[in-house]
């Protein structure tokens, strides 16, 4: 199947999760808690007062009709007059009864509204009554006889309350969202300035400050792991800066040497012009001199394989005891002749799987340094081992001077020679390589305190595929 | 023996093919991969030398396939600045009979195109080598000189054994290591030199002549020549 380019991919156009769109998701959310707050009792408010409004009206409706039928219109009169007077005034209740001939009998309007004609069930109307609309809920009808009554329930007397209804819900809406602007804008001072924070090391960084680190947080601070999390990115990169630095500068210096060497005799060559058998000797040590750097370079660009993690693809099975045991011999003869003793115990099939070649070179290296640190009748002794299912255990150990224990974490890196091994054979880089090969195969180098001497342990851990089935 | 240098650097290719001449060689030239590919299939040679990353667009390991596939056993030594060792292998694996990274010695190089000389020419399985007087079985591992036995661990036997499959030639120290041990890393102490002493304790001490000898800023060399 192709791949599809990201770009054809459907794109999500999400707002920017920013302090900005923060604070107003803030105020709109507690809007919106508002407004769900507010709707209902809005809602069951109005439909419960209209309901209870249109029963009046038609229980009114049914009471005075009643009364006209049973005792005639005098008498529907005085009870519109009784209940009503004859001003609309600050009465909630609007009664107007008036003759076949159009003339009012009894109620508190002075006349018909327009608009209202024949009969008609409680309905919400608008009328005009002294030149000023007012709205009501109206019933009216017309009585045998002629007669035409109108009763109506003047909406606004619970204007009032309706207002305070209205007035709190915009005050209540009012105070919501100023706290919510102040909360959002809180909230947005606060992660901009965690945010300046880290825009501010990262700037003092990039201006070449690398010690820098983000300030330590509270605990239980949101931005606590992201901290953690960047300064110890931070570590690593100056760590990483500071080694290549060095390794530049040691590079540096330890190429300068054989390369001034050089050139100083081929110099003293052309000015002297020596006899023939001289000029040959000199030569020769130019060739030393040339072999040197290139023992450097080769290393360097060992150890620079070693750690793309390319050779992890080239691994193989490997017998771990036989492959000691076979760098045990190799250089069993130059501890003989330095009359120490070089004993290798070996513990069994070890097997695993690795690089062979690069193993035996580690190994190789670790000896190499004992016999060059061991005293004369010293001893190195080699071990194999198995730890557990899966880790196995090197150890080369010797009875030299050791390593003191603030040198070992640095004695690893590449070109770092300690003061006393100075003046000693080698460029500074076997046991940067011995390293290397540990992490290659997933493991480690520690240099221990063999009182007296150095105990180098080389673990090496064991994929599961690689362990031999018991059966 | 006639042998072709396909390299594209003149200073180098000028240096071998003078200490190729010298050592009794004949050297055709080419110095890029169209011309060596001619060469190399439209005449015959006892030795390819072939650098690796050519102009001419052709890269001397397909030169090496090409001439595999048609056939064509001819030994070849590779030279080349690549010097990792998965760089080897596929040298190696393309067709390569043995791989030499640049820069090197002379003295490497020669040596090792004579071990390549010498191997295509063997033919027989043998069971037995001998040189003077000194006799080593490949099969029960016995060493005999001049009618005495002498006891060898299995690492001087290997080492003994490779001396004498290269008899009266020079062998350097990266091919004692490389061969004999199969390490491919340089020692920084001088081990295979005591390796060598502690053989020729065993082979040449209390006899008249001295087998095992050392050649200087070379290596060393099994021989019975005076």
């Amino acid at each position: 199947m192709p791949k599809l380019p990201i770009r054809l991919l459907p794109r999500l156009s999400l707002p920017g999760f920013s302090a900005r769109t923060l604070a107003i998701g803030y105020v709109a959310v507690s809007l919106i808690v508002l407004a769900m707050f507010a709707g209902p009792l809005w809602f069951s408010w109005s439909t419960n007062v209209e309901q209870v409004r249109t029963e009046l009206l038609q229980s009114d409706t049914h009471r005075l009709h009643q009364l006209y039928l049973r005792n005639g219109p005098e008498a529907l009169a005085a009870a519109i007059n009784a209940q009503t007077g004859t001003s609309y005034q600050g009465v909630g209740k609007l009664m107007l009864l008036i003759g076949p001939d159009g003339k009012k009998l009894a109620g508190n309007l002075d006349e018909w509204p327009v608009n209202v004609h024949g009969n008609s069930q409680p309905c919400a109307k608008r009328i005009m009554i002294d030149g000023q609309y007012q709205n009501v809920e109206l019933t009216n009808g017309v009585l045998p006889g002629g007669y035409k009554l109108l009763i109506a329930s003047s909406l606004n007397r619970f204007e009032n309350l309706e207002a305070i209804f209205i007035y709190g819900l915009l005050g209540c809406a009012a105070t919501v969202l100023m706290v919510a602007i102040l909360g959002a804008l809180l909230i947005r001072r606060v992660m901009l300035s965690k945010v300046d924070g880290i825009s501010q090391t990262t700037t003092a960084i990039i201006a070449g400050k690398l010690s820098q680190r983000l300030p330590a947080p509270s605990q239980g601070d949101d931005l606590e792991m992201l901290t953690y999390t960047v300064n110890g990115m931070l570590d690593q990169i100056e760590h990483l800066v500071h080694s290549v630095q060095d390794v530049s500068n040691s590079i540096a210096h330890d190429l300068r040497t054989p390369l001034t060497e050089l050139r100083t005799r081929l110099e003293e060559l052309t000015v002297t012009r020596p006899p023939e058998a001289e000029t040959y000797a000199e030569i020769d040590a130019a060739i030393n001199d040339v072999d040197r750097v290139m023992a450097i370079f080769n290393a360097l660009l060992r150890l620079a394989e070693i750690d793309s993690g390319t050779r992890r693809g080239g691994f193989v099975p490997v017998d771990l005891a036989r492959l000691t045991a076979e760098v045990a011999e190799f250089y069993l003869p130059v501890a003989e002749l330095n009359e120490i003793s070089l004993t290798f115990e070996p513990l069994g099939m070890l097997q695993t799987e690795g690089d062979p070649l690069l193993l035996a070179q580690a190994l190789g290296n670790l000896v190499e340094n004992a016999l060059k640190y061991a005293p004369a009748h010293g001893r190195i002794a080699i071990t194999a081992q198995r730890c557990n299912e899966q880790l196995i255990q090197l150890t080369v150990a010797d009875n030299g001077p050791g390593v003191p224990e603030h040198e070992r974490a640095r004695v690893v890196e590449r070109f770092y020679r300690s003061d006393s091994s100075r003046g000693t054979p080698g460029v500074g880089l076997g046991l940067a390589l011995v390293s290397s090969v540990a992490r290659l195969h997933c493991g480690t180098l520690e240099l221990q305190d063999n009182r007296p001497g150095l105990r180098a342990v080389l673990y090496l851990s064991v994929p599961r595929h690689a362990t031999p089935s018991l059966a | 023996m006639k042998l072709l240098l396909v390299e594209d650097n003149e200073r180098v290719s000028r240096f071998v093919i003078k200490g190729l001449s010298e050592a009794g060689h004949t050297v055709d030239h080419a110095d890029n991969g169209r011309d060596g590919m001619y060469h190399a299939v439209s005449a015959t040679y006892d030795a390819i030398i072939m650098d690796r990353l050519l102009p001419g667009g052709i890269d001397g390991l397909v030169i090496v396939e090409t001439l595999r596939k048609s056939g064509n056993r001819v030994p070849i030594l590779i030279l080349s600045a690549l010097d990792g060792v998965d760089d080897r292998i596929r040298g190696l694996k393309s067709g390569g009979d043995d791989y030499l990274i640049k820069p090197f010695a002379f003295g490497e190089l020669l040596a090792r195109l004579d071990a390549l000389l010498r191997r295509s020419q063997e033919k027989s399985v043998e069971t037995s080598l001998s040189l003077g007087g000194l006799t080593i079985d490949l099969l029960t591992h016995k060493v005999m000189r001049d009618g005495r036995q002498l006891a060898l661990q299995p690492r001087e036997f290997k080492l003994l054994e490779y001396l004498l499959r290269h008899a009266n030639q020079v062998v350097t120290r990266t091919m004692l290591l490389e061969n004999v041990w199969d390490y491919h890393f340089d020692p920084q102490t001088n081990v295979i030199d005591v390796h060598i002493s502690k053989l020729r304790q065993k082979i040449d001490a209390g006899f008249p002549t001295q087998l095992l000898r050392t050649v200087r800023s070379a290596g060393y060399m099994l021989s019975d020549h005076a």
